[in-house]
């Protein structure tokens, strides 16, 4: 990277062009393999407490969407789903019941993985360069309370 | 246009192109014809003269039509093309000629198959995207992928077969094999024709050919499979079994069961393939169903499948490149080195999980609407526990899990160019289908006007789509379970990825079947050797016992036993075959 003094040249006394400069640097990931593209996009996802905070935004709309309900008269053909709320509380349900219906399912479904004993590694023609994956390595997420 | 190009069906140009990529060793040719051939093909569908037989041929005394474009084939295999354009371009940072070969022939089929004008075409253009499209899954050059490959082609020959044998039926009772659409499933041949396109549309029990080769292909491998197989078989029921009842449970059932299977599944491309099943049995319902409305709903959300489909199976496809793997217990926190990737990806979930101003929005309320209006309570209440399935598997699983969670370490390069351009584009297709139309003939209502009831489509557009009730009811739903997911997160009540297989219904032949097959072999290896010895012992004995009595040197030559009685049996015998004549002529 160039270091532009005020005439617009670097110190090699080369014109600099900035912008182009500005474009490659987007693009750059820094030295710990971080896209400056994601800290733009997504830093906010780091900052901290943001698990509490998405919690509580999606409460008070969660409650926003149902109680605007009771003021809009609506017309479906199905007589429940008439009901003020009856969509936001089916997805509750709904979403809660397949997530939760995942502890006993994952108990009587999972298997080892080379159960069916043909297990390899991963498919011919990926990134020479991608990081071997560690086919060994125990579950990285023992415990996942980071939303 | 020369009427030689306008007859030419657009799918032989994928076809020959497939082919000729086989051969061309020149990586850069190979490109441009990858690319270019779905481009002039889409040019050939786009000019052709539709309810028009473009090309017929007669073969053994049976008439075949290779190609005819209507309004309902035409939104098919133009979603097939474009999609075609779309995987050329993700291949293009690899250099294979049989996976290029395949992708374009396969899709070629595809498309063929679509715009036959009758059965018997239509069977062996649906023969060879089983074909073709092995080779895709073979590529991975995986021990597993082989194995799958194998069992794919097996069911999918299977398809074919049934799809022939029914045919054979149709053709005695109806004397043609036309594309009107079957009324009555009693006739065996129907019902074989149904059930072969049930095994492609991958209905319930049918289903496990999908999730068990699809992740096992190579990266550009399932994202062209995601396309074709399923929504060709779809186009196939919308067109001959439109209103059959049958299809609006199986269709329900199809939407339902795969979300379990989907919360547990740690492969993310697996976890797309159950996805593929719940968002399949969204159409399969809405052909059941049979309505104007609801077969628009049906072409318009497979349309729009395609698209958001095939972009988060290119953001799994991008991440198993740079990372090697795709199982969700590996990874986490890709935003940081893959962000575009993530944008894409996140796009892709927010369109199928049907947020407004996102495609499947406006296509997939089409057919749960008419499902409300024909008072299928139960099936509406289904069709609601899958909409609030699909945004977890696919809408918050995949990007959560792929790029957000858990940082899992893994630093690579953001996605190769050819990729995220790819990525962009079925993005940008994903989001413009969902916009309202500002000016008439944008967003949705382009894709509304390409529909085959046409007048139907708008009157929903302009009454319903965008009305205040329904933009607040889905967003309910949606905010509601995603809320859902934040709580259970927050009391550690989702249950954590973990890494292992998910037995599914394929365990019935690749354990059980599989089992007894290789008990009937070891049975068959010791008792086999035991009945041939006995066999032998036994042969031995008689020829023995005849060589006696019989042979230059035996028993009677010599006259043994019987010796000087000879001319006595003789007069004997004799005695009785008069005495035989004598009974026969009196």
């Amino acid at each position: 990277m160039s270091d532009p003094t005020d005439n617009g040249r670097d110190t090699s006394g080369r014109f600099v062009k900035r912008t182009a400069e500005k474009v490659h640097n987007l693009h750059t990931p820094s030295a710990e393999g971080v896209h400056p593209l994601s800290q733009i996009l997504f830093g906010w996802t780091h900052s901290k407490g943001i698990g509490n905070i998405i919690f509580w935004v999606l409460l008070v709309l969660s409650i926003l969407v149902l109680s605007v309900d009771f003021f809009v008269e609506r017309h479906d053909y199905l007589k429940f789903a008439n009901y003020s709320g009856f969509y936001g509380i089916w997805g509750f349900v709904a979403f809660s019941f397949a997530v939760i219906m995942g502890w006993p399912l994952g108990h009587l479904l999972r298997r080892d993985e080379n159960y069916y004993g043909d297990a390899g590694g991963p498919p011919e023609g990926i990134d020479p360069d991608a990081p071997m994956a560690d086919e060994d390595a125990a579950p990285h997420h023992s415990s996942e309370g980071d939303v | 246009m020369p009427s030689v190009l306008a007859s030419f069906n657009p799918g032989w140009v994928l076809i020959l192109a497939g082919i000729a990529s086989l051969f061309i060793t020149m990586r850069q040719v190979r490109q441009v014809v990858t690319i270019a051939a779905p481009l002039l093909a889409l040019v050939l569908l786009v000019t052709a003269m539709p309810n028009v037989d473009l090309a017929t041929t007669n073969m053994l005394g049976l008439k075949m039509v290779l190609y005819r474009v209507d309004s309902l084939n035409f939104i098919f295999s133009l979603a097939f093309l474009i999609a075609a354009v779309l995987n050329g371009i993700y291949a293009l940072h690899g250099d294979d000629r049989i996976q290029d070969g395949a992708a374009l022939f396969y899709a070629g089929a595809a498309v063929a198959a679509t715009l036959a004008g009758d059965l018997m075409t239509l069977f062996v253009f649906w023969e060879l995207t089983a074909i073709s499209s092995v080779f895709l899954i073979l590529r991975a050059g995986t021990r597993a992928a082989y194995y799958a490959a194998m069992r794919y082609l097996g069911v999918q020959v299977l398809s074919g077969v049934l799809l022939l044998n029914g045919l054979a039926y149709v053709l005695k009772s109806r004397g043609h094999l036309g594309l009107e659409a079957f009324t009555d499933l009693s006739d065996p041949g129907v019902l074989f024709i149904f059930i072969a396109f049930g095994i492609k549309a991958a209905f319930p029990l049918l289903h496990n050919w999908l999730q068990d080769a699809y992740p096992k292909a190579t990266v550009v491998g399932s994202v062209v499979l995601s396309v074709y197989t399923t929504k060709l078989a779809v186009y196939a029921l919308a067109r001959m079994f439109p209103g059959q009842d049958h299809l609006i449970w199986i269709g329900a059932t199809m939407t339902v069961f795969p979300v379990f299977f989907a919360v547990i599944e740690n492969d993310l491309r697996r976890v797309l393939s159950y996805s593929i099943n719940n968002q399949v049995g969204f159409m399969v319902c809405g052909v059941g169903v049979g309505t104007p409305l609801a077969l628009n709903g049906v072409a318009a959300h497979a349309f729009a499948d395609i698209f958001f489909k095939g972009l988060l199976m290119m953001s799994m496809g991008a991440v198993l490149y740079r990372t090697g793997t795709v199982k969700a217990s590996q990874l986490g926190g890709l935003h940081r080195s893959m962000p575009w990737t993530t944008v894409f990806c996140i796009i892709g979930a927010m369109s199928i999980s049907a947020f407004p101003l996102f495609s499947a929005f406006v296509t997939k309320s089409m057919i749960i609407s008419e499902v409300a209006t024909a008072g299928y309570a139960v099936i509406f209440l289904m069709l609601m526990f899958a909409s609030a399935g699909v945004l977890e598997h696919s809408g918050i699983k995949i990007p959560y899990y792929a790029f957000f969670g858990h940082d899992s370490g893994l630093r690579v390069k953001e996605a190769p160019f050819n990729m995220l351009l790819a990525m962009g584009i079925a993005a940008f297709i994903s989001i413009f289908l969902g916009l309202p139309a500002i000016v008439p003939g944008f967003g949705h209502e382009w894709l509304y006007s390409l529909l085959p009831y046409r007048e139907e489509a708008m009157g929903y557009s302009h009454h319903h789509l965008f009305s205040f009730e329904h933009i607040l009811t889905q967003f309910q739903l949606l905010v509601l379970a995603i809320f859902a997911f934040v709580l259970l997160k927050r009391i550690h009540a989702y249950p954590p990825e973990k890494r292992g297989v998910i037995l599914d219904s394929d365990w019935t032949y690749r354990k059980l079947g599989y089992g007894l097959a290789t008990w009937a072999g070891t049975v068959w290896g010791k008792a086999g050797p035991a009945m041939s010895a006995a066999f032998f012992r036994m042969t031995d004995k008689a020829y023995t016992w005849i060589e006696a009595a019989f042979s230059p040197r035996g028993e009677l030559a010599r006259g043994g036993a019987l010796n000087g009685a000879m001319a006595m049996w003789t007069a004997a015998l004799l005695g009785i075959v008069l005495l035989l004549s004598f009974m026969a002529v009196g």
